[in-house]
């Protein structure tokens, strides 16, 4: 299928759910706050973003997002290739990042809010935190999975450990590094999304959870149809071209 | 005269790391190759070769023994011996020139001199147009140019291959072996070439060593007394003295197969 054949059928798809969503919003005997009709939800859209709410929430989330993405790509990369290069100490690490990598940041949340308290700072622990692990983790599988034959090569043309380690195993850990990247921001927007719901003062997870107390309903798919959409795009338009730059180029999957 | 390589009753013996037997690989390994020799290591698979030509490398230190070039000791791996593998191992996120500037980038040659050195071997291999190619975008028989000119760009005093036309189609290996014999005439480098092909061995090699099986040492030493520049796959197949040398390599190595069917 082509782009054009794909968007063509998605417009498709989502025209036939929102047709059967707002049938069903008219004909169901529930109250009106129970299934929010796509026109109610679209009505919370312009409302919230004229008064700035939106735009402002959106921007909150997204900011707490990029700051945990430099953070790891600062400090998790770094420190998953300098793992990575020694086989014993990567042996021995591995099961232990796999370990934190599988507790998500929301499973730390009660103890985080008992450690850094009801605010910011639990937030940002746990995204961080969440964001971390997998870049760290993918880092050192990618040194790891550098054939030992590239580096065999270049001692034999008198290359030093810094130089096999510039020129052979950090560009060869690039796609790991590239898809832990992708991976931990898709971890932590679920994380952070739900830290929000709990600490937040702001941000979509804050919105969506503070809606529910007035039973502002349509606010609620209003925030959830951003946060899934907001990945998608962030997902399409940044990661996935990163991730892809280096593998494709480097013929590592046939396309 | 000294000898460009000499190697000194070796013996490697190793664990294997998945049956974890103990496995004698070389035992008693005595040879010399002159400067600007072309010597060619033949034997059947399992006989040491690679670990024979891993340890001139310097990639792999020896049990017991030694290995001199130019009468020094060779203690690890360096620029003064250069090497082709079998497999490509050729950098894929480098793309053809770059691959081939590797060693001279690590030597610290600066740019102009480099980009000079790079061209011209980029000829001698026959790689024109095709500089700004990554890897994957090459077949294999021009990968394994790419790596035969990333060692002879290096300049190294001696060239270690390690079966390193195993891995292209029989059509392109023809090639690629006249292609080296040109090679070695042009550069006069001094070359020890593993294969575990006979007639590959008899048509490169000034001399063919062949290698005993388990523990490997050596055989056996048959001279090719045919010169360089008449070193053509035709004359190759008609040349009484190229058929004397191959029937008797040939021999010799059948002789180690058969060896090893009746051991079980």
């Amino acid at each position: 299928m082509t782009l054009r054949e794909r968007l063509a059928a998605w417009g498709l798809l989502l025209g036939g759910a929102l047709a059967a969503w707002t049938l069903a919003a008219a004909a169901l005997p529930v109250p009106a706050y129970v299934l929010p009709s796509p026109a109610a939800v679209l009505q919370a859209l312009g409302d919230l973003v004229t008064k700035g709410i939106l735009p402002f929430y959106v921007l909150a989330s997204l900011r707490r997002l990029v700051t945990a993405a430099l953070v790891a790509a600062a400090v998790g990369v770094p420190l998953g290739l300098l793992l990575g290069m020694s086989r014993r100490v990567a042996e021995f690490v591995h099961p232990v990042l796999n370990f934190f990598q599988s507790v998500s940041g929301i499973a730390w949340l009660p103890l985080m809010l008992v450690w850094f308290g009801f605010g910011e700072r639990t937030i940002l622990v746990a995204i961080n935190y969440t964001v971390l692990f997998p870049v760290v983790f993918n880092a050192l599988l990618g040194v790891r999975s550098v054939p030992p034959l590239y580096a065999s090569a270049l001692r034999t043309l008198g290359a030093s450990r810094w130089r096999i380690a510039r020129d052979v195993l950090i560009p060869g850990a690039l796609p790991n590094i590239a898809t832990g990247l992708r991976l931990g921001l898709a971890y932590g927007w679920r994380a952070l999304i739900a830290a929000e719901m709990l600490v937040g003062a702001h941000g979509l997870g804050f919105m969506i959870f503070s809606a529910q107390s007035f039973h502002l309903t349509a606010r609620i798919v209003l925030g959830m149809s951003v946060i899934g959409a907001l990945w998608v795009l962030l997902d399409y338009f940044v990661l996935r071209p990163l991730e892809e730059a280096t593998i494709a180029r480097w013929g590592l999957v046939q396309r | 005269m000294t000898p460009k390589i000499a190697v000194r009753s070796l013996r490697h013996e190793y664990v294997n790391p998945f049956t974890r037997e103990r496995v004698l690989a070389l035992d008693g390994v005595d040879l010399e190759v002159a400067p600007g020799e072309f010597l060619t290591v033949v034997g059947p698979s399992g006989c040491g070769k690679t670990t024979l030509l891993g340890i001139l490398a310097g990639l792999v230190r020896p049990t017991r023994g030694e290995v001199l070039l130019d009468g020094r000791a060779v203690t690890g791996p360096g620029p003064d011996r250069g090497v082709v593998f079998q497999e490509f191992a050729i950098l894929p996120w480098r793309t053809v020139e770059r691959n081939i500037a590797h060693g001279l980038e690590i030597r610290g040659v600066p740019r102009a001199q480099r980009a000079a050195t790079v061209r011209r071997f980029v000829e001698l291999v026959g790689l024109a147009g095709f500089e700004r190619k990554y890897p994957h975008e090459l077949s294999g028989g021009m990968k394994q140019r790419v790596a035969v000119a990333r060692t002879l760009a290096a300049d190294p005093e001696v060239m270690l291959m390690d079966e390193p036309f195993a891995a292209v189609d029989a059509q392109t290996r023809i090639t690629l072996q006249e292609e080296l014999n040109a090679i070695a005439r042009a550069t006069r480098k001094t070359i020890l070439f593993v294969t575990h092909n006979v007639e590959e061995a008899v048509f490169l090699g000034d001399r063919c060593c062949v290698l005993a099986r388990r523990p490997g040492r050596v055989k056996a030493m048959v001279p090719v007394p045919i010169p360089r520049e008449r070193r053509t796959w035709t004359l190759f197949t008609s040349d009484p003295t190229f058929d004397a040398a191959r029937q008797r390599v040939l021999t010799l190595v059948r002789e180690e197969v058969g060896g090893q069917d009746r051991a079980g």
